[in-house]
């Protein structure tokens, strides 16, 4: 074909296009479990199509397929519900239309520099601090953690809401919004680039982000959209599509349509971007098992479930009170009920949507541990997914109104003392780094034995937050690390650059003397309140010149369950040595010691053991563990007992009914 | 109707051992469902299981001891005596099984139904096994 008839059959079709995808196409579902094969127009934040433009111009001189970023709202929103996806539990915290829930893994706002670890979450989890609390904006959030964020909720302020005043925020009016990335999920293993998602995020190009790292397109221009933000100054029109999109051809097919390889369900390799979770740090995570459901062949989201509000199962017990029925939903399900009976009146459509919506709630039970192995109340839902009902032989059942079941199967193995864990969220994991060690900030334990909401004992990650602040009427309000570092000029600890590469995460505890260094300049001209520092479970102040450390309730650590990995029946807590697993003088459950860990040196920090901080009786669990040495002795004494009574039982009966006979025989004779 | 009804000094500490741990027992396990406690736990426990090893070694001696007295003599106190040696005897199989590898949950749980109205019968047994015995001297 001459390049001529190619040239002129290229422009023929994108002039014809295919008229953005037809209304009637829509909202069509294939409801099939043979996943669609998705080849669909890219549209960009307006809604329109985006079309490359033809390889040769007119005149036939090579031109590069520049536009604008593709939204993924306009695209993917085109057949799915966006508006719905976006209440889902990945994408509401600040939208506050759920109950928090059990708490769970917060942001952890983190500056080795400033040795500050300061957990953050908008769900308001006690123990967290809400960002806007400790002067944090919604655009300072998305910037900290936008690495793992999936988008959605404070990503995409309505544009008319943002106060063009605030020098922060203002900055999304060039930046564009942090949508949904519904890829980061959806598209298939190995098809995210997550890394270039990280790089165009802390470029600040919030919009671009989606088509750089689907691998649709690269930046056709070197200066980013932070660049952008910095020199634009209202009332001026902030430059929305700058830099424009080169976008890949082969991408494209002939009617300009993309295909992308999507899955309604993730592989635990999506999921791990930002839920791995490992104890074993650096180069011997090679001995970590991982959950046995994983190597069962199961994934996720097969416990993890949503429907299409992404209201996914957190799999907790009692976690079906927390969750809550939006309006959207109601009326998303009341459509059907309306398009099959026409003769339904709105209102009743909504009443049998929301009835039968709240029906399938105790759905949500069901996919506990609990509510799968056992079934929960419903005995019908046990064995769902081929879970095998545990026998628990010789385990009284009192202990499952004591234990969660995590208690004896999540997590590593319960030792003396407690590991350090590496999370996404907190270690950027998923992420080149240098290799992240013990020391690496922030410092998160497991498992720390605590009570949940309902009394039983269940395994925790703990994080002591440690920051600078000011201590007023009892209440420590933390100072954010820039405010920290001009507060405190040049007498805050640098790290020697000679150190840097031996120590890339700037490890290094902070001593005794240059806390009361930081803590003499940052009191200096202070009024309201008084210059403290949190750290390792301590809150230090100074006390006529002289530093004083204290155990503190805001230096006490944030702490949430955790579920996995999850072991084997044989690796359980109980199988090694059964009841002195738990039931002895030296069983980590109850004796394991907790230090708390922090940028501190640890021998000042708060050290307890598991029953202190779970508040248990110190003489009870002693005195209990202590009858457990006499338990065999007691269980020989009462076999014996119950085998010489029954023996005089028997005795007697067969004394009885041998009488009964000699009499019948006397009768006889 | 010969009356020999004499278990000896043996017999009636041994007695004596019983009741005292079965008021322990009756104590801690009915008052805990009484005060609405349950399940049993803590310092209630120990004192439970501490107390089940009088309460066995007291009934076993008893069965030893006062079987054949109980049988000649016969009366109300009789029926009494071997509903408590009977319902007894559940309450500590049904106490020692679930301590050893033997039931999975739910047998487990039937254990602890039985151990829980056997333990019932036991106590209503023991008192009125008492009673009678005195009246009937």
């Amino acid at each position: 074909m001459s390049s001529l008839l190619r040239i002129s059959l290229l422009v023929a079709l994108a002039a014809l296009g295919r008229p953005t995808v037809s209304c009637a196409a829509e909202g069509l579902k294939t409801e099939s479990r043979t996943p669609f094969r998705h080849v669909i127009p890219l549209r960009d934040v307006e809604g329109n199509q985006i079309i490359p433009a033809p390889e040769f111009d007119e005149q036939g001189k090579p031109q590069e397929a520049r536009g604008n970023p593709f939204s993924i709202a306009q695209t993917c929103g085109r057949c799915h519900e966006y508006s719905i996806i976006g209440q889902g539990w990945h994408f509401n915290a600040a939208r506050g239309n759920v109950k928090p829930g059990r708490p769970g893994e917060p942001w952890i706002l983190t500056d080795p520099a400033t040795r500050t670890q300061i957990p953050v979450s908008y769900r308001g989890w006690p123990g967290t601090f809400k960002p806007a609390d400790i002067g944090l904006t919604d655009y300072d959030f998305l910037l900290a953690f936008s690495r793992h964020f999936p988008g959605g909720g404070v990503g995409e302020p309505a544009k008319d809401k943002i106060d063009t005043a605030d020098v922060r925020m203002r900055r999304m009016l060039v930046t564009g919004a942090m949508e949904i990335d519904c890829l980061i999920c959806h598209n298939r293993q190995g098809a995210y680039a997550h890394e270039a998602r990280y790089k165009a995020l802390n470029n600040e190009n919030f919009k671009w982000a989606p088509t750089i790292a689907s691998e649709v397109g690269v930046y056709g221009a070197s200066r980013m959209a932070k660049t952008f933000a910095d020199s634009w100054r209202p009332p001026r029109p902030a430059p929305t599509n700058l830099p424009p999109v080169k976008y890949e051809r082969d991408r494209f097919d002939l009617a300009n349509e993309v295909k992308f390889d999507v899955t309604r369900r993730p592989s635990p390799e999506t999921c791990y971007y930002c839920h791995t979770s490992d104890s074993r740090v650096g180069d011997a995570r090679w001995h970590s098992d991982r959950d046995v459901h994983m190597r069962a062949g199961m994934t996720c989201i097969d416990c993890h479930r949503n429907g299409i509000d992404h209201m996914v199962v957190r799999g907790y017990e009692g976690e079906t009170a927390d969750r809550a029925i939006t309006d959207d939903m109601i009326l998303l399900r009341a459509r059907v009920f309306l398009r099959d009976d026409g003769q339904l009146k709105e209102a009743d459509a909504r009443k049998l949507a929301e009835s039968q919506l709240r029906n399938e709630l105790g759905y949500v039970e069901t996919l506990s541990c609990r509510g799968c192995h056992y079934g929960s109340e419903n005995p019908k839902f046990a064995g769902r997914l081929g879970a095998p009902h545990p026998e628990h032989t010789g385990f009284p059942p009192i202990h499952f109104e004591k234990l969660s079941c995590t208690a004896c199967h999540s997590g590593p193995v319960p030792a003396d003392t407690t590991q350090i864990v590496h999370t996404a969220l907190a270690h950027k994991l998923g992420l080149p780094g240098p290799v992240r060690g013990e020391g690496t900030a922030p410092i998160i334990v497991q498992p720390v034995f605590l009570r949940d909401a309902s009394g039983r004992i269940a395994p925790h990650k703990a994080v002591w937050p440690s920051y600078w602040g000011t201590l007023k009427e009892g209440k420590v309000r933390p100072m954010l690390p820039d405010e920290v570092t001009k507060a405190s000029g040049d007498k805050f600890p640098a790290q020697p650059k000679d150190d840097v590469e031996r120590d890339p995460y700037n490890t290094r505890p902070l001593t005794d003397p240059q806390i009361k260094d930081v803590l003499t300049l940052l009191s200096s001209g202070r009024t309201n309140g008084e210059a403290v520092y949190l750290a390792a479970g301590k809150l230090y102040r100074l006390d006529g010149g002289n530093l004083k450390s204290d155990e503190h309730e805001a230096a006490k650590p944030y702490t949430w369950a955790l579920a996995h990995d999850v072991r084997s029946k044989a690796q359980a807590v109980g199988a090694t040595k059964g009841c002195a697993d738990c039931h002895s003088q030296d069983s980590p459950i109850y004796f394991a010691t907790v230090t708390a860990r922090g940028p501190v040196d640890p021998k000042n920090a708060v050290t307890k053991a598991q029953w202190e901080l779970r508040g248990d009786d110190p003489k009870l669990a002693g005195t209990f563990a202590f009858t457990f040495k006499f338990r065999p002795l007691l269980k020989i004494m009462t076999i014996f007992c119950a085998v010489v009574i029954l023996g005089v039982i028997v005795g007697r009966v067969a004394v009885w009914l041998g009488g009964f006979r000699n009499r019948g025989q006397s009768d006889t004779y | 109707m010969v009356n020999s009804f004499s278990p000896g000094l043996v017999g009636k500490l041994a007695y004596a051992l019983m009741f005292a741990g079965a008021l322990v027992l009756g104590a801690s396990g009915i008052g805990t469902f009484a005060t609405g406690n349950a399940p049993m736990t803590g310092w209630i426990l120990m004192a439970h299981v501490g107390s089940s090893g009088m309460f066995s070694i007291g009934l076993m001696i008893v069965a030893l001891t006062w079987t054949s007295p109980v049988a000649q003599r016969g009366g109300i106190s009789w029926l009494f005596y071997w509903i408590l040696l009977l319902s007894g005897w559940l309450v500590i199989v049904s106490g020692v099984v679930p301590m050893t590898p033997v039931f999975g949950t739910h047998g487990q749980h039937l254990l602890y139904l039985i151990h829980r109205y056997s333990a019932l019968v036991a106590a209503a047994a023991a008192v009125l096994h008492l009673l009678t015995c005195r009246s009937e001297r």
